[in-house]
């Protein structure tokens, strides 16, 4: 499903200036003195109708997002007003954000020491974004109003990506000679970041990922109740689908050892079953559900945090009895009590029911087509059996 | 203006639950005078985790049921509060639940009222609304059930009735009730030491049904807590009209799955298993039906009954927004330093035994 018209454009122009700023903040061969000023003033550049900027060496992939630089001034230049005040603010935040990490020489040197360190990246690369989006799904009125006042959720949303994300990229950060599990965290595990990569240290490694997967589970109820106020089908797609996403990959990588040698990923097949699973809010509520059943399970006693885990499992799976009540599971006469969160979620639910039906309608269209072929593939055999023993 | 918590009257101090709330009471400041009334008096050997001085602590032996005892206790006690606390252990027949729970709770709140009490604090239990189905998140809204799971909590609701509806303001009597759900903690004889009893059979690896169920357990020391919060908001004049008449489920706020509780309790032990052998719930309803059968051939105690096994696999889980909300209860002890707590004190009772 495509977004919304309304939005497609700015989330779009959000989407590619951010990807510039990434661009410059990424290429080491730009020189500081250049680069940090840049960074800081990248915000000011939206106001210009023609620049561009060829200072990035060839390996950068997406170079030509800043040699091209003209052609998104001009489509930025026809966005409504308040979408262009939006992404200039967070593009002033995130520039600035970026400029500070680079001049912070101790987290270049030893990486994200404490669990607030932690947050306040996350909160740079990623609760930004969340911020920008949320303002967009605002003045679009394609999202409560609710969420201004709450930033904290929409800050959530961006932490539980990309924490699940830094866990996930262990590898790939260590060969690249970063890191960013916060020190706070690992170091009741290891002495050295690194150690994790070797195999004695295994065990030890899978702790830490556990501790690190509890630390990113903190966000999950935050994260089911920012869903409960978009309301948009295709804004709530575009929400929704990357935080599944995330809860998959959660499960993926705990208690998995090739988090500490190789890349893992969820496969493509299993992403987009995830897609059309996360249509409707009750069936993101069940992707949760679900995930949140196989972290539980996987569990071993052996780790410190076995209670932990299973407390935090506990918690989010009331949290989501609250949200979402199965009536099979009340008394007679007995309603669910209406909290805050609840007549949220109703109210979103309320507003899912003409998808609800297409996506019902849709499972028994393919249900039926597979019926078919397989029942065609059966008449088949008895045809080709019939032709063999003719013969 | 709040009347000041002067003094408190413990029914059923002597108990488990009664010396966590002495405990509670006695952590208060300013401390208020502790009473006991109990059958029996306070333990000779008292924990070392609880620090308050016995010898402080002023008790009245006698009898519930009893109208003399009773005023007699209260006479010289002069509570400004009663916590009713009593309450005999699951097993011992229906005769003593009646006598104890139903009895001994009418023969308190006649007491209580003529003699001018101003407020009753009860101990119930969450096990008032089960009746053997699942319990997904219940709050006070859920009804008691027509036909109880056993004699217990039958007795524990009527009382329970009884003690909510004695509420009335224009005598400027006031009650409460508790429900706390699976108390464990020192002193405990039923949670904790059942599953250590476990450990020491070996038969920690056997898992029944799908351990997906929620259980509530409940740290003693918390449950205590929750009705010192109870007192003083009923004797606050600001917040007595949001408690007087009202029940509260009162949990640790984390509802957990019961074999990864029974597991963390063996670990603090120092016991892992590295695989377990899971019977799902209709085979082990099934070979608890055949033990209990054999059992009765050889005339010992059945290990697995339907009844154990469906107790292990139900879902019993409670919402305490409401205790949050109007009590200001917050468990201050976790579930694994509550378990930690209770294998020391049930360390230390085994030292002394020896």
């Amino acid at each position: 499903m495509e977004l919304n018209p309304e939005l497609r454009n700015a989330i779009m122009i959000f989407y590619l200036v951010l990807r510039a700023l990434d661009t410059i903040e990424d290429d080491m061969s730009i020189d500081p003195k250049i680069k940090i000023p840049l960074l800081r003033s990248f915000h000011e550049k939206l106001l210009l109708k023609d620049w561009t900027f060829n200072g990035n060496a060839d390996t950068e992939k997406d170079k030509i997002v800043l040699v091209k630089f003209n052609n998104i001034l001009t489509e930025y230049s026809k966005l409504k007003p308040e979408y262009q005040d939006i992404i200039k603010d967070i593009t002033e935040k995130m520039g600035n954000g970026m400029a500070d990490y680079i001049n912070n020489e101790d987290f270049n040197l030893n990486g994200v020491k404490t669990i607030a360190d932690y947050d306040l990246y996350c909160y740079y690369v990623a609760g930004l974004v969340g911020f920008g989006l949320t303002k967009l799904g605002v003045a679009s009125n394609f999202s409560d109003p609710y969420l201004l006042d709450h930033m904290e959720l929409s800050k959530s949303m961006g932490l539980f990506l990309q924490k699940t994300n830094i866990i996930r990229d262990y590898k790939e950060d260590q060969l690249d000679g970063r890191s960013f599990w916060p020190e706070e965290i690992w170091s009741k595990y290891a002495d050295k970041l690194s150690d994790f990569t070797k195999s004695e240290n295994q065990e030890k490694g899978l702790y830490c990922i556990t501790d690190l997967v509890l630390n990113s589970m903190s966000h999950i109820k935050d994260v089911l109740v920012y869903l409960t106020m978009v309301y948009d089908h295709s804004t709530f797609n575009f929400c929704a689908i990357p935080q599944v996403m995330a809860i998959a990959t959660l499960a993926e990588v705990f208690q998995n050892k090739n988090v500490l040698n190789t890349n893992v990923k969820i496969r493509k097949g299993k992403a987009c079953e995830l897609i059309l699973k996360s249509r409707t809010y009750e069936d993101v509520l069940k992707v949760f559900s679900d995930y949140l059943r196989i972290i539980h399970h996987k569990c071993p006693v052996s780790d410190p945090n076995y209670l932990s885990i299973g407390i935090m499992c506990g918690e989010l799976e009331q949290f989501i009895e609250e949200l979402n009540p199965n009536p099979a599971h009340l008394p007679k006469g007995v309603k669910p009590m209406e909290t805050p969160n609840y007549l949220r979620a109703l109210k979103k639910k309320e507003s899912d029911v003409d998808m609800a039906r297409v996506v019902k309608v849709e499972y028994w269209g393919s249900y039926i087509v597979m019926t078919f072929v397989g029942l065609s593939l059966i008449s088949i055999m008895y045809t080709c059996c019939d032709i063999l023993g003719f013969l | 203006m709040t009347t000041p918590l002067e003094s408190v009257l413990l029914i059923g101090g002597s108990g488990f639950l009664g010396l966590h709330l002495i405990q509670q009471f006695w952590e208060e400041s300013p401390r208020p005078k502790i009473h006991v009334f109990d059958i029996r008096p306070l333990p000779d050997n008292i924990s070392k985790y609880f620090t308050f001085d016995p010898k402080k602590i002023i008790t009245h032996v006698g009898d519930l049921t009893s109208e003399d005892d009773v005023k007699l206790a209260i006479k010289e006690s002069t509570p400004t509060v009663i916590v009713h606390s009593a309450s005999p252990i699951h097993g011992l027949g229906q005769e003593i639940y009646e006598k104890v729970n139903v009895r001994g709770t009418q023969n308190l709140i006649k007491c209580s009222k003529e003699m001018g009490i101003k407020a009753l604090v009860y101990t119930s239990s969450a096990g008032v609304i089960f009746n053997g189905n699942d319990v997904h998140n219940a709050d006070e809204s859920w009804p008691i059930p027509e036909v109880p799971m056993d004699g217990y909590n039958e007795t524990k609701a009527i009382a329970e009735e009884m003690v909510l509806k004695a509420n009335s303001p224009s005598e400027n009597f006031y009650t409460v009730a508790l429900r706390p759900a699976g108390i464990f903690g020192p002193g405990d004889r039923q949670l904790v030491p059942g599953l250590r009893q476990v450990l020491e059979r070996g038969q920690t690896k056997f898992q029944v049904g799908d351990n997906n169920n929620l259980f509530d357990w409940t740290y003693a020391g918390n449950v205590a807590d929750s009705h010192v919060l109870a007192a003083k908001k009923i004797l606050d004049p600001e917040t007595v009209a949001h408690v007087g008449g009202e029940k509260f489920f009162i949990t640790n706020d984390t509802p957990s799955y019961f074999w990864t509780l029974a597991r963390t309790v063996w670990k603090a032990d120092g016991h892992v298993d590295n695989y377990n052998i899971v019977l799902s719930r209709p085979i082990a309803i099934f070979v608890g039906y055949l033990s209990e059968f054999f059992s009765k051939l050889s005339g010992k105690e059945p290990g697995l009954t339907p009844f154990r096994v469906k107790i292990v696999c139900a879902y019993r889980y409670h919402n305490i927004t409401k205790a949050k909300t109007i009590l200001g209860y917050k468990p201050k002890v976790g579930l694994e330093q509550g378990i930690r707590y209770t294998l020391d004190w049930m360390d230390e009772t085994k030292e002394a035994a020896k």
